[in-house]
């Protein structure tokens, strides 16, 4: 059984890895359509991707909709996740299912109602549309991320600063928030590459004014497979790298320090 | 904010409802109100009735592609299962460095958007791609067509959703103790009866919790089916963009879609009643 | 006059459990009182209430004659050391002696200063610009105690701080709270259920039992006249033997089996006929082959020995009571498991209970 499992695994591993892999040499490709192994190699598509507008516009709008969506998120989250943690109610079981509900629902069906319904408000092919849409789709994992932080969290920590005369709201300033902060950022992150990445939504309400990446990426490989979303590919690829990597990186860096100087004699 | 942090033990008061009400009225507004809406299309357009829900539950085209849907999900979560049992496996059971590796890669699987994925594959698939070049390179001259297909369709989706699979196997493998196992060893356990009996039992609320979201998430995928799938063998999400896309028909696309909501929604309460739903996501 | 801290009749109901019945006691000002008892018993609830992290159900709580049961934790101006410590893991140790003081308005550089100063007291001089982790349990412990003391509070609370520690570092810590406590000065509250640390700790030991305080006394009067059955079996090992009072006058006591008794002190009047419980110590029991003139001899049937290195406990029975006796190492070579010895005692190693 062991080396069974051992070989399957590898050969999954090769599986999983390709695919990501490949689109890295094919960014730099000098053929005009999808060929591998490339003809020639060189930087053209990258400097296409860079100077095209038409590229580089929802580009910017997925990061503008991204950052918006986050903070929207976040600030209609933390307080939520700090009641359905903290306290007891009724219809708090209810009310935890409910955060969850957006991961239910498939995003089609989401994209329907949407294109109706903010076409009825007059907001779709705009950034607030999405916006709005994107905040309703981040809420749940959001949540998710948040609300395993604060159960985590210790409340002795609270009772001290209380006992050390912090006022409720100065220890939440003083203590609770500091402590949060990685838990607050993670969530974050996970809202903004939530929206960053949404495709099915975006296809149908982006539009012209406020088209996505990923949904100008969708048309394109529809229509042409544009060597330059292999570039695009790629740059989300190593921006995610980075992203897995970083926190290792640092934690190696830190390791490194020289610990300070031993204690006084005397101390224990 | 005073009550709550100073009586921290003690009972009830307005004050959570207040934490949640913004969240509450937003996604009422903005989440409740359009699925509603959805509903009130699939029966209002193009005139008060059901007959969005006859042709959809009645009729040929939308049966086949229901059942091509199921089939193509169940099918898709048994090879997600195959795939990602073995590897969370390895994962569980290596060399720190090892595990830290492979753990890194199906992480860089997981956040790399199902887009940037879906596109991979074409190119590993395309009639220029390097998959076509090895069957050439092995002596086939007369090589298929991959793309757009439902074998390069499926392919993808197995690749896209293994990571979630994997992600729920490998956690509970984690979890599991190896003094449990040991002390099966000890009891007389080897091998393949051990697996049996032993592990594979301890994983499975592993395997149930991939599964069912790996299912769910399938039966609603559009990017993939769409992008790579054949156009004759639909996806029900792909019919249903079709149908609001092309025909501007939202009485039969809200149809489809209610339809396609009902079915997810059930297949998660029959897992809520087993499991709790937070466990899926945990 | 009237004492420092003040409980007055607390009681705690959670529903229809009662969690504190009735739970009165004071303190004077400068006094270590340690609460002792098994889980459960009701001292960590009337440590939380003191702190104001628990509401009483009734009952009030007083500091210097004014009442502070409705005041919220942040004013109560008390010290709390916790049994994990809880240092703010974002802060160094200076700035986590200093937090109390930036509350109270003081400047950071005064106030940092008077932080290190503090710091210097517990024995950490130097450590101020440590992270809690990188501080061992003892050093965490220290700034815990520097962290609650630093602002002069009115009383001090430490709800079993040792627990986490090894046997020597224990030992250590018991002896440099109790140095700290006395040269501050400070009002003391030590909720523990470990009795030996009870003991060289207090000024004072209030015993908890199913929510009730089952006494409050000095160790030595705590150990050595027990009020209730409870507190002699929880403090140090103990013989307690049930009996009828045959003659209070002649402080005589009789049990069916071991027959009549002297006993050297009561702390509550006695009636003929009453019926008590007779405490000896184990330690008071002398054991030999034969009977020993001018004591009260008894047979015991030795079950089991168990060696200490400097002392030993020998188990058995007297008929059927279970009776434990501590000798010194050397005179356990005369008898051996399984067989029969003569164990006494003068009347002043009897204590009789009442309850």
């Amino acid at each position: 059984m062991n080396t069974f499992m051992r070989w399957a695994g590898i050969l999954v591993t090769i599986f999983i890895a390709a695919p990501l892999v490949i689109v890295v040499p094919m960014s730099f490709s000098s053929a005009s359509s999808l060929q591998f192994p490339p003809p020639g190699y060189w930087f053209g598509y990258y400097r296409a991707y860079f100077t095209d507008l038409d590229w580089l516009i929802p580009t910017w709008n997925s990061v503008v909709i991204a950052s918006a969506t986050t903070l929207l998120t976040m600030l209609l989250v933390v307080p939520a996740t700090f009641a359905l943690v903290r306290h007891k109610f009724r219809g708090k079981s209810v009310a935890d299912l409910m955060m969850l509900m957006p991961l239910a629902v498939p995003h089609i069906v989401m994209a329907v109602g949407y294109y109706s319904y903010l076409g009825d408000l007059g907001l779709v092919h705009s950034h607030m549309g999405v916006i709005l849409a994107h905040t309703c789709l981040s809420v749940p994992i959001a949540f998710l991320v948040l609300s395993a932080n604060l159960k985590g969290f210790d409340r002795n920590l609270e009772r001290a600063a209380l006992s050390l005369g912090a006022s409720p709201t100065k220890t939440f300033i003083h203590v609770t928030l500091p402590i949060l902060r990685p838990g607050l950022i993670i969530s974050a992150l996970f809202a903004f590459v939530q929206s960053f990445d949404e495709t099915v939504v975006g296809i149908f309400i982006s539009g012209r004014n406020a088209e996505t990446l990923p949904r100008k990426m969708f048309d394109s490989i529809r229509q042409e497979a544009d060597p330059v979303i292999a570039v695009i590919s790629t740059l989300l690829f190593f921006l995610v790298l980075v992203g897995i990597a970083a926190p290792y990186f640092i934690s190696a860096l830190r390791s490194r320090v020289p610990k300070p100087s031993r204690s006084p004699a005397g101390a224990h | 904010m005073g009550s709550s942090l100073s009586r921290l033990t003690e009972k009830t008061n307005v004050w959570p409802w207040l934490l949640l009400a913004p969240l509450g009225i937003y996604m009422l507004i903005f989440f409740v109100v359009p699925l509603v809406d959805v509903a009130i299309m699939s029966v209002t357009d193009p005139r008060l009735s059901l007959v969005n829900y006859e042709r959809v539950l009645t009729g040929a085209l939308y049966q086949r592609v229901f059942l091509n849907t199921f089939l193509t999900a169940a099918f898709v979560t048994v090879c997600c299962l195959a795939v990602g049992y073995p590897l969370a496996y390895l994962m569980a059971h290596s060399k720190p460095r090892t595990a830290m590796f492979i753990l890194l890669l199906v992480t860089m699987s997981f956040w790399t958007s199902f887009l940037v994925r879906t596109y991979s594959w074409m190119v590993l698939l395309g009639n220029n791609g390097p998959l076509i070049a090895l069957l050439q390179m092995i002596g086939i001259d007369d090589t298929p067509q991959l793309l757009f297909t439902r074998f390069s369709s499926t392919l993808a989706m197995v690749h896209i959703l293994a990571p979630y699979m994997i992600m729920n196997i490998f956690s509970v493998m984690k979890k599991i103790d190896p003094a449990l196992i040991r002390s099966a060893e000890s009891l007389g356990a080897r091998g393949w009866s051990l697996f049996r009996h032993v592990y594979l039992p301890l994983t499975a609320p592993g395997i149930a919790n991939g599964s069912v979201l790996v299912f769910v998430i399938c039966l609603g995928f559009y990017v993939t089916p769409v992008l790579l799938g054949s156009p004759r063998e639909q996806m029900i999400a792909g019919l249903i963009g079709h149908q609001i896309d092309e025909f501007l028909a939202f009485g039969m696309g809200s149809a489809m879609a209610m339809v396609l909501l009902f079915i997810t929604f059930v297949i998660l309460t029959i897992y809520h009643r087993r499991f709790g739903l937070d466990k899926l996501w945990g | 006059m009237t004492s420092y801290l003040e409980l007055s009749s607390i009681t705690k109901s959670y529903g229809n459990f009662t969690a504190l019945d009735n739970v009165s006691l004071s303190v004077e000002k400068g006094e270590f009182v340690t609460f002792l008892g098994p889980s459960g018993s009701g001292k960590t609830t009337t440590l939380m209430i003191v702190a104001g992290f628990e509401k009483a159900s009734g009952g009030s709580v007083q500091v210097g004659g004014r009442s502070i049961s409705e005041l919220a934790p942040h004013d109560r101006n008390i010290g709390i050391v916790f049994q994990n410590y809880a240092l703010f893991p974002h802060k160094t140790a200076a700035e986590n002696v200093y937090f109390p003081l930036q509350m109270r308005g003081v400047g950071r550089g005064k106030g940092l200063r008077q932080a290190e100063e503090m710091l210097s007291l517990v024995g950490l001089k130097g450590f101020g610009h440590r992270h809690p982790k990188e501080l061992s349990g003892g050093q965490q412990q220290r700034v815990a105690l520097a962290r609650a003391l630093v602002f002069e509070p009115s009383l001090l609370l430490l709800d079993e701080p040792l627990g986490a520690l090894d046997k020597n570092l224990r030992e250590q810590m018991q002896i440099e709270i109790k140095r700290i406590q006395r040269s501050l000065g400070v009002t003391t509250i030590f909720v523990t259920h470990d009795q030996s640390e009870a003991m060289s700790m207090s000024d004072r030991i209030v015993v908890f039992e199913k929510g009730r305080i089952e006494q409050c006394a000095a160790p030595l009067d705590i150990y050595h006249r027990p009020q209730t059955s409870f507190v002699a079996a929880f403090i140090g090992e103990s013989n307690l033997i049930p009996a009828t009072v045959t003659n209070a006058a002649s402080r005589e006591a009789d049990n069916p089996l071991l027959g009549s008794f002297e006993y050297a002190g009561a702390d509550n009047r006695l009636t003929d006929g009453q019926a008590v419980t007779l405490l000896i110590r184990p330690e008071h029991i002398k054991l030999s082959r034969n009977q020993v003139e001018n004591r009260k001899n008894v047979r015991m049937i030795v079950d089991t020995i168990v060696n200490y290195g400097d002392n030993a406990l020998v188990i058995g029975r007297a008929g059927d009571i279970p009776m434990r006796v501590r000798v010194l190492g050397a005179d356990v070579v005369i008898i051996k498991e399984g067989e029969e010895c003569c164990i006494s005692w003068t009347p002043d190693s009897v204590f009789v209970i009442t309850k």
